[in-house]
């Protein structure tokens, strides 16, 4: 399911005049943020592969924000702030 | 590298012959992060989490506001896209319905340098990614050109 929605949530922003909205609004991935902390796990194991724009969805399951303020927009520093957040909360090794 | 077939699909102006594939797809970036030179950051003028716009200038999708957003980089409103010698200039985008849409910067030779996106980079005569997708130019800017030194 998870692996599903991410492809389709890829696929879906695609494209060449995607926002930021767009991308944290897309069904595909507003369905991952209602999957709720099953999905957080494989979020993180997704962002060690590759950063992309998982924070929005991070923060919204987790109610939890470790991205310092200078990080934003970085989303190479957002990924490795939520990596070190997973790490210490036992959800990654 | 020639253009992926999705992108001339968005933008039925381009000729394929005049443009470059100058980047892979890359998400970490937007079209206003590549016109100002950060590769780095997605910018975004709407006040949400986890995007950057320069500090101290209004958090709205206006002209107005990308305006002042390139002024923080040196940028002033200049008169055309005409490729004038020692000055960069970036185009800004608008479309009528949904405000500002996309920036552009003109290379140094002539050309001028779009991401589109969370896809790729691609170098092409600017008026060429005017249509549906994002709307005319509204707006041009310059600053000096910032000298290339070896290292």
């Amino acid at each position: 399911m998870f692996e599903e929605l991410c492809h389709r949530w890829k696929e879906e922003t695609s494209t060449p005049s995607t926002d930021f909205m767009a991308i944290v609004m897309n069904s595909a991935y507003q369905r991952i943020i209602s999957l709720g902390w099953d999905a957080v796990p494989l979020i993180l194991a997704e962002l060690k592969i590759q950063p992309d724009h998982w924070g929005w969805a991070l923060e919204a399951i987790t109610g939890e924000n470790p991205v310092p303020a200078e990080a934003e927009g970085d989303i190479e520093q957002i990924g490795s702030a939520w990596l070190q957040w997973g790490r210490a909360n036992h959800l990654i090794a | 590298m020639s253009l992926p077939a999705r992108v001339l699909a968005a933008f039925p102006g381009i000729v394929e012959s005049e443009c470059l594939h100058t980047s892979p797809e890359d998400r970490r970036y937007n079209c206003i992060a590549h016109a100002a030179g950060d590769h780095r950051r997605w910018w975004q003028p709407e006040k949400v989490p986890h995007t950057y716009w320069p500090k101290g200038i209004l958090r709205t999708s206006t002209l107005d506001a990308y305006e002042a957003a390139f002024g923080t980089l040196g940028y002033v409103r200049c008169a055309n896209d005409s490729l004038e010698p020692g000055l960069e200039k970036v185009a800004i985008f608008m479309n009528p319905t949904k405000g500002p849409t996309h920036a552009a910067r003109q290379l140094e030779d002539g050309p001028w340098t779009s991401k589109l996106g969370l896809l790729e980079d691609i170098g092409h005569p600017l008026r060429q990614v005017e249509g549906h997708v994002y709307g005319v130019v509204a707006t041009f800017m310059s600053r000096p050109r910032k000298k290339v030194t070896s290292p």
